[in-house]
């Protein structure tokens, strides 16, 4: 399925939502919205990832650059997330540095 | 019996190649979890052998996806005519990299990794003058 990525950025919270698979070819539309918000000053960084079927090593490295791009005090939630990302991100020990929720607001 | 099929060496195959991953899983009748896993692991590598091995060395070629059910698994070969490249010759990373928080994070490695954990089996050859990178899934017996 085609990836598609919509964002809303307010004040301090940047709210992107992903659907279809992040794979290194469309990681590279994700990067481009990162670099559009890295100047902000955002606090938080809310990806909704309900409708995100597929996520390679390059998907997590766009959040790896996120957090060095707009700062180590940038809280990034991952709104639910599917069991097989959740997967990726738990193996890569990404979990321990995003927080994963149901919802956001939490 | 092997089925061969070759895509274009870019990352606009990407979804087609893990959509023929996909079918080729189905048919060998393996789960959604390790059918997600090989899905992951061969676009791990392709992505590879498109980016470095092929576009930073200036090639324009195709790769080719071998593959062959039997009744206790699943194989992938992914078969490119790239320098010589062993994905299991790279340090991967190690539990204190991958405990290491976002900010600290080396960008690199993690794709491999992912690879090596998410199939049964994986091993790589040069052999004629091709990079052959195998990936076994087991098909669990009923």
């Amino acid at each position: 399925m085609a990836f598609q990525i919509e964002s809303v950025v307010g004040e301090q919270v940047a709210r992107l939502t992903l659907h279809g698979e992040l794979d290194s070819l469309s990681a590279r539309v994700f990067q481009t919205e990162i670099e559009k918000i890295a100047n902000q000053p955002i606090e938080a960084l809310v990806l909704d990832m309900e409708d995100l079927s597929f996520m390679s090593s390059a998907g997590l490295r766009v959040l790896i650059y996120s957090k060095q791009k707009i700062g180590p005090k940038l809280a990034i939630y991952i709104v639910k997330p599917q069991e097989l990302i959740v997967d990726t991100l738990t193996k890569t020990g990404l979990q321990h540095s995003v927080t994963i929720v149901d919802q956001y607001p939490v | 019996m092997m089925e061969s099929k070759s895509f274009p060496g870019n990352v606009d195959s990407l979804d087609s190649l893990r959509e023929y991953v996909g079918e080729r899983a189905q048919q060998a009748g393996l789960a959604k979890k390790p059918t997600y896993a090989l899905k992951l692991a061969v676009d791990e590598i392709a992505t590879n052998i498109i980016l470095y091995g092929y576009q930073e060395a200036g090639l324009v070629a195709d790769f080719t996806v071998l593959s062959e059910i039997t009744e206790q698994a699943l194989m992938v070969i992914l078969e490119d005519i790239a320098a010589p490249f062993d994905p299991l010759a790279r340090e991967l990373p190690d539990s204190g990299d991958l405990t290491k928080s976002l900010e600290d994070r080396e960008i690199g490695g993690l794709g491999i990794y992912l690879t090596i954990n998410g199939v049964d089996e994986f091993s790589y050859e040069y052999l004629n003058g091709k990079n052959r990178n195998k990936f076994v899934m087991k098909i669990a017996s009923t």
